[in-house]
């Protein structure tokens, strides 16, 4: 009991960046500032952190169940962000609401993912990027491009809401070299 | 027939807007800075009408320098079609020089020109600095 008390604890307490809300552009500039200057003094970690960033992000503006409208009346995607901080890596997450049809598709994505060697990766993200962009975020590479941003594989879990909908988050590990 | 120029400033804002400066005197075309836009088709969509005008009509040497220190994947789309567009008037008999200079700790760009090189079929010089 103490010592899951305790490990709760340090997952709070390693939080540095953490941001539920809109994911509209202007939250997103001011997420991209905090973590391009202030996340970590190695100019390489925070570029790295900030590129997986980008990707996630947009994933949730795009794709999210949970939408609002914006300041300027942009319809836009609701979720969550958090950057925990340990002595040497990074854990960068992001959740979002879904429906389970709609995210069954996107683990199966992770799962081919993280199947893959480095090269292999390359090689679909080459793919990939052949093909005609079907949405407008073309989510496909995105996810290819975390992981080989990362160099680490996609951890994602469902969580199943009051309302019926489902909460999927996905989380990637960042070593600090 | 007057092909006309792009220049623009590139941003830091909201998004970021990359330097561009298409010259059609020189055939000195240059991308640079960071590339992550609202809409990246409607921003590239021109440059590559641009090109596409170049080689077909002008038909001079062109020499294309891309220096950008960071691009989403929506844009790593547009680079492809600007890339191919280059790679068609090499085949066509075109004189093409492809120069991408990137920072050499930034191995992960170092990656992502070694496969844009495969994919086109084009030689890029891959310039460190």
């Amino acid at each position: 009991m103490e010592s899951a008390i305790t490990e709760k604890r340090r997952m709070v307490d390693n939080i540095a960046i953490s941001y539920t809300g809109i994911f509209d552009t202007e939250i997103l500039s001011v997420l991209a500032k905090e973590i391009e200057g202030t996340l970590s003094p190695d100019d390489k970690v925070n570029k790295k952190v900030f590129k997986i960033f980008i990707e996630l992000a947009q994933n949730i503006a795009f794709y999210s169940l949970e939408r609002e409208t914006n300041a300027e009346g942009n319809d836009t995607g609701v979720g969550t962000m958090i950057i925990r901080n340990y002595s040497d890596h990074y854990v960068f997450s992001t959740g979002n609401k879904t429906t389970m049809e709609n995210i069954i598709p996107v683990m199966e994505k992770c799962d081919n993912i993280n199947s893959m060697s480095r090269e292999k990766l390359r090689e679909y993200r080459r793919l990939q990027r052949n093909m005609p962009a079907g949405e407008k975020g073309g989510g496909n590479i995105g996810l290819i491009q975390v992981a080989l941003t990362a160099s680490n594989p996609l951890e994602y879990s469902l969580i199943k809401c009051p309302d019926g909908a489902y909460f999927y988050i996905v989380s990637v590990r960042i070593d600090k070299e | 027939m007057e092909l006309e120029d792009i220049v623009i400033e590139g941003s830091h804002k909201n998004f970021f807007t990359p330097s561009v400066n298409f010259n059609a005197k020189t055939g000195i075309c240059e991308l640079s800075g960071e590339s992550f836009l609202e809409d990246t088709q409607e921003f590239y969509k021109p440059l590559i009408d641009w090109l596409e005008e170049y080689t077909t009509k002008i038909k001079k040497p062109i020499a294309f320098l891309i220096k950008l220190t960071y691009f989403n994947t929506s844009t790593s789309r547009c680079i492809l079609d600007l890339l191919n567009v280059l790679k068609d008037y090499e085949d066509d008999g075109g004189d093409v020089t492809v120069n991408w200079h990137y920072d050499e700790n930034d191995s992960d760009m170092e990656e992502d020109i070694e496969d844009y090189m495969i994919d086109t079929g084009l030689n890029i010089n891959i310039i460190p600095f």
